[in-house]
């Protein structure tokens, strides 16, 4: 035997918080799934007893009310969240917290960091990540909000579209980690990162958009005039914003992985339930191997998404704790994962909504909200299933063989 | 306060399925948990030190993670072991292992939900020679004692007990925590001793274990008066 290292099992520990986080959600959230989907929103119950049980903000430290958790803690939480929540609200409201929480406490002032994370582990307020336009998500370097210095002051002009919690942010109070122009360069170059507060923020216009899916949470345009900021909101250094941008989505992104195989994982299983009980010609629809062989398919796929969600999220671990792997290595296990789970998650969730034939169809079923909710991260929310196969083009061939 | 809580680490019953051919319980893969009063006996033992101050001793029948999740909801240190016996052999060697401890207080469930024995609570007691409120669904403690509310078939009845005393706890007590990732890491440095696994003598031999048969009689009635009938008939 050569070495030790190679090793798929999860720690007693780890094994352990999976419990406690899947019997957290059996009886706080999954009963409240339905109401969250039906109602177009997560009860301020819901999310007060998620804070309380340390979920949400959970990357953030213990200093700010954090759990500290790392990446593959944080991904163990995303999979029970979307398993108990399969319209993937709840789970964007934890993942986009817990990733872009992360990157603000790695890289905010000292001062924005106390004013603004207790906030967000207590469940008090919302943060999200304010990227978009509506000229389009996808070349991040085309935004036009702009951020400028003015006599000590920042102040932020443009617009955002298509932004998670909008409404959450207007009310609970709260902002975005948000990606601005900061020099007219051509490329990435001048980009920067600054908090942007949205409550009862003087130039801040919000607008909410009318959606296919994940209804619990609401998506929304931010328009932002003459909004003046105080300096110590601006997250890292002026100038070098993709590489924040960069960081934050990888972690976000292996996050959304998780959840979606955890709302697979959830339809899956409910599946196979149900075709070993359903009768068809006289036989459970499991003994025809056209159901089957779509099953055995279905699993396989999950499993192998599984592992580049783990693989990715201890990459992230391995990152942040040991300094092993370079930033292109890590761009390219994250676009992997978010590649192939919101995909993966959709077929299986299809297959099964099939197998349950007209009851599949009805909202009772509750099959039918997964589908609309993990369709959210194929369109492109965090980032397109292109722009994945771009970032993974480029590690494998180099900058060469980028047409940008 | 020094408190002993015993638990019992035990298959998940709602996982179990029986083999159809030889009726065995299948036992393979299923995953352990706490058995449900247990943890409401624990719980009810972390309030009472959160209030009162001192310490919880978890004595537990079971492995190394029951421990760790034991402790992440609380206990301070924690004992496991393994044993094949009945009750009274269950109780006798607990007794043996606390006679020699410093505690005041000892809880336990009223029953762990695999066996529904009832009866390691009270043999434990009577071992040790202190008093036992059973079916406790509400204590408070009074100076250098014990008030339970026992809850009996049709009422309830308030008991008193001096200390050191053994109290078994129903579930309307109170509704176990679940230990949160902090304090599943906080755990991870708590004392975990490890007794190894014990053999006494014991008056009950399990010869096997095995589901009853169901069987649907198949019976099809014409209307709802025929069932009336058949149901006054077969009481
Ligand atoms: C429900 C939802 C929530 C969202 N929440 C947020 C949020 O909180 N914050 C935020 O900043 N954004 C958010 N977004 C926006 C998301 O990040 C964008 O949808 C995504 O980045 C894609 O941008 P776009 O929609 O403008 O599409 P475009 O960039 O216009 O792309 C359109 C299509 O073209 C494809 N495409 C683009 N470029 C190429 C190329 N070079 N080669 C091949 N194909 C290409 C894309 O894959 C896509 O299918 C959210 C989106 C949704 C649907």
């Amino acid at each position: 035997m050569i070495g030790v290292n190679m090793d798929f099992s999860f720690s007693e520990e780890q094994e352990l918080f999976r419990k406690s986080v899947r019997g957290f959600c059996e009886k706080k959230l999954a009963p409240r799934a339905g109401e969250i989907d039906e109602k177009g929103e997560i009860p301020n119950d819901v999310l007060a007893d998620m804070a309380g049980f340390g979920l949400l903000g959970m990357t953030i430290s213990e200093k700010y009310g954090g759990s500290g958790a790392d990446f593959t803690e944080a991904s163990i939480a995303a999979e029970e969240i979307a398993r108990a929540d399969i319209s993937m609200a709840t789970a964007v409201y934890y993942l986009v917290e817990a990733g872009w929480g992360f990157l603000m406490e790695r890289y905010g002032t000292a001062k924005a960091r106390e004013e603004i994370l207790p906030g967000v582990t207590n469940g008090k307020n919302f943060l999200g990540i304010a990227s978009t336009e509506a000229t389009g998500g996808s070349d991040i370097a085309s935004i036009s909000t702009t951020l400028e210095k003015k006599e000590g002051k920042l102040v932020v002009n443009g617009a955002k579209s298509f932004i998670s919690g909008v409404r959450e942010a207007e009310k609970y109070g709260g902002g975005y980690v948000t990606i601005v122009k900061t020099e007219q360069e051509p490329g990435h170059k001048g980009l920067s990162v600054c908090y942007l507060p949205v409550k009862d923020t003087p130039g801040i216009n919000t607008s909410i958009f009318k959606q296919m899916g994940r209804e619990g949470i609401s998506t929304g345009a931010i328009n932002i005039t003459n909004v003046e900021i105080p300096e110590h909101y601006l997250i890292g250094e002026w100038n070098r914003g993709i590489h924040y941008a960069m960081e934050g989505f990888n972690c976000a992104r292996t996050l959304v992985a998780a959840a979606c195989i955890g709302a697979a994982e959830k339809a899956l299983e409910s599946g196979i339930e149900y075709i070993k009980e359903r009768q068809a010609f006289g036989t459970p629809l499991a003994k025809f191997e056209g159901i089957q062989f779509q099953m055995a398919d279905d699993y396989a796929r999950l499993e192998s998404a599984r592992l580049l969600v783990y693989r990715a999220a201890w990459m992230l671990d391995q990152m942040y704790g040991k300094n092993r792997f370079s930033h292109g290595e890590i761009n390219k296990a994250v676009a992997c994962c978010k590649l192939v789970a919101p995909t993966t998650a959709f077929d299986i969730i299809r297959d099964v909504l099939t197998w349950y034939g007209a009851y599949g169809y009805t909202r009772e079923a509750g099959l039918e909200r997964g589908l609309r909710g993990v369709y959210s991260y194929i369109i492109g929310a965090e980032g397109a299933m292109n722009i994945m196969r771009i970032i993974i083009g480029k590690e494998i061939l180099g900058k060469d063989f980028t047409p940008y | 306060m020094d408190i002993i809580v015993c638990i019992k680490q035990i298959y998940d019953l709602a996982q179990i399925k029986v083999d159809s051919a030889s009726r065995r319980p299948v036992t393979e893969g299923v995953a352990k948990k706490l058995s449900d009063f247990d943890k409401n006996a624990l719980e009810e033992a972390i309030r009472i030190r959160e209030k009162h101050g001192g310490k919880v001793l978890a004595i537990i029948r079971g492995t190394k993670d029951a421990a760790k999740e034991v402790l992440a909801m609380g206990a301070d240190e924690a004992v496991i072991y393994e044993i094949e016996s009945d009750s009274l052999g269950t109780a006798t060697f607990l007794a043996g292992m606390i006679q020699n401890m410093k505690y005041d207080l000892i809880l336990c469930g009223e029953a762990s939900i695999d066996e529904y024995s009832f009866q390691i609570g009270p043999r434990l007691a009577q071992a040790l020679g202190i008093a036992v409120l059973t079916y406790a669904r509400r204590i408070e403690l009074k100076e250098g004692g014990i008030v339970g509310e026992r809850d009996l078939e049709n009422g309830y009845e308030l008991a008193e007990a001096k200390l050191p005393a053994l109290v078994t706890v129903t579930k309307d007590i109170n509704e176990p925590r679940i230990p949160t990732l902090v304090q599943i890491l906080g755990a991870s440095k708590k004392k975990i001793t490890e007794t190894g696994h014990a053999k006494p003598e014991s008056g009950v031999e399990t010869l096997s274990i095995q589901a009853v048969e169901m069987k649907r009689k198949g019976i099809i009635l014409k209307d709802i008066g025929e069932l009336a009938r058949v149901i006054i008939s077969e009481k």
